[in-house]
């Protein structure tokens, strides 16, 4: 039973990362039409972000007072939110925009052109080989009935948490949340209502990139590392939590991503490390035959 | 002559097709006009072109003396004119309430726009009742009141009504109609494009016949309803 609760929280911790850049994937491709191959990238680039922050500053991995290290990861997860807001702007305004509403396949083989770009710009700057990034929060491991979770766990789960209840609110409760549903619906009509669409796709573009680099910098320092690849299988295991899910809702997508993060822990656990990233996959093909729509329904394409 | 809205030359394609051809035509201030034609004529083009829904159109649009041809949808809504679409288009993920608010997406004194709120639903008693209802759980009549109410939600000096009657119970195309004579009694004109020849005529000032993308007849609504090319075709002899 232990073992149960165990895989549990891991796969529950995994999930909600899953869910955070499946949600920035669902949010630019409901609210645009638009494949954004790039998210994954912008993902890498936030843990490269705390990578380089956390060894500028020199911050000890132990022996910081626990406000003092909230402090920092609060520091570092800013930062990275602001470089990838900014990454996800420029490249809105120079990729996405000029190729959406075209023949679907444009912005898919354009942002599939920016994520080499940026995969092949990391390797440069940082090398081939994973990067080490020392962690913040201090390690310190909780036991409750023979669960382990970690601290960095926790926080993992917390930020993914706060993240997605930001951005429920966005969406429902806020004036251009309620610009950006109707654009996802029906962008001519929302026009026609004084929203100014081109502005509603920058947001959401920023929006989506902010959320990636967040769950960045929190993998990057759950798994203390930073990889110039390490958006490709993150990345396509989100964009089939995306596709499971349907892009109506946006609760269907962070229930799939927990899902798909749960389903990936017990597989592990019970069955075989080897086949946690068949999951995914198993998952997304029987979606796929019994209910292409996703299971909780799309818009239209 | 100081027509609210006038179009000049307007040209419409959509890819080889010219789906209108080069026609002019205005709307004074405090009038309803309707575009009559068949289903294809070009009258949903002219009515996305004023709003600055399609991409390739020639000629000029200007209401009040501001040229309209070059502002995209949002800027043409921001001066004062209004759509509501054929086919109703409300947004059916969001609550009637959402979907009036973004009808006034463009207006900033939120007390102006929820004193309009409320004027709007004292209109459409039906939408006040049904106000946390998503959009998509309404049947047509209502939706098409909750499309002219959106519509109505940004203080719009002219409305752009296409195909109202459409899709929609005799009694209900009736009760629409008799509306927009309310409307015009607010100081709000109206260019609507209408395949119900006999409804349009009934309330309109004055209307223009559209065949295959030109302007075939325009007169006075009592003249149009005594031709003999209307009659024939339009209102079955």
């Amino acid at each position: 039973m232990e073992q149960f609760f165990q895989q549990l929280i891991n796969g529950i911790m995994i999930g909600s990362t899953y869910a955070v850049v499946a949600l920035g994937f669902g949010l630019i491709f409901s609210v645009m039409r638009v494949v954004n191959l790039a998210h994954p990238e912008i993902f890498m680039v936030g843990a490269y972000v705390a990578f380089v922050v956390i060894t500028r500053l020199h911050v000890p991995g132990q022996g910081l007072g626990v406000s003092v290290a909230v402090g920092v990861f609060l520091l570092v997860l800013v930062l990275a939110m602001v470089v990838t807001g900014v990454v996800g702007l420029v490249l809105e305004r120079l990729v996405v925009r000029p190729t959406r509403g075209t023949y679907i396949l444009t912005p898919f083989i354009a942002t599939s052109g920016v994520s080499i770009v940026l995969q092949n710009g990391a390797q440069r700057v940082f090398g081939p080989d994973p990067v080490r990034v020392p962690s913040v929060i201090p390690a310190h491991t909780f036991v409750v009935s023979g669960v382990r979770v970690t601290s960095m766990q926790i926080t993992t789960v917390l930020t993914a948490v706060l993240i997605m209840l930001a951005l429920r609110y966005y969406v429902y409760r806020t004036r251009w949340g309620r610009a950006t549903r109707a654009v996802a619906e029906k962008p001519d009509v929302a026009a026609a209502c004084g929203v100014n669409v081109n502005l509603v796709s920058q947001l959401t573009v920023s929006i989506a990139s902010i959320m990636a680099g967040a769950a960045g910098v929190t993998l990057g320092l759950l798994y203390s590392s930073a990889a110039p690849f390490m958006g490709l299988l993150f990345g396509l295991k989100s964009f089939v939590c995306m596709l499971v899910a349907g892009n109506r809702y946006i609760e269907a997508i962070m229930a799939v991503g927990l899902l798909l993060g749960v389903v990936e822990a017990m597989v592990t656990g019970y069955v075989s490390s080897n086949l946690r990233d068949a999951v995914a996959f198993a998952l997304l093909l029987a979606v796929l035959f019994f209910r292409p729509q996703g299971l909780f329904g799309s818009y239209e394409v | 002559m100081n027509a609210l809205l006038q179009v000049k030359g307007l040209e419409v394609t959509y890819g080889p097709v010219r789906a209108v051809k080069g026609i002019d035509l205005e709307v004074p201030k405090g009038e309803i006009r309707a575009i009559l034609g068949a289903n294809g004529a070009g009258k949903s083009s002219i009515i996305r072109a004023i709003m600055g829904l399609v991409k390739s159109r020639r000629g000029t649009l200007t209401l009040a003396d501001r040229e309209l041809q070059r502002l995209p949808p949002h800027m043409v809504n921001q001066l004062g004119i209004a759509w509501v679409p054929e086919g109703r288009q409300i947004f059916s993920t969001l609550t009637v309430h959402e979907n009036l608010l973004m009808g006034a997406f463009g207006q900033r004194h939120a007390q102006e726009v929820r004193a309009r709120q409320e004027q709007i639903m004292e209109l459409f008693p039906i939408l006040k009742a049904r106000q946390a209802q998503l959009g998509g759980s309404l049947s047509g009549g209502e939706q098409q009141m909750l499309a002219i109410g959106r519509a109505l939600m940004s203080n719009p000096v002219l409305l752009l009504m296409d195909e109202p009657s459409l899709g929609l119970a005799p009694r209900v195309v009736q009760y629409l109609f008799d509306l927009t004579r309310e409307i015009r009694a607010r100081g709000i004109s109206i260019l609507m494009a209408e395949q119900n020849a006999r409804q349009a005529l009934r309330v309109a000032d004055y209307a223009y016949l559209l065949e295959v993308g030109e302007i075939r007849d325009s007169g006075p609504a009592r003249d149009m309803e005594a031709s003999e090319r209307v009659r024939q075709v339009y209102l079955g002899g």
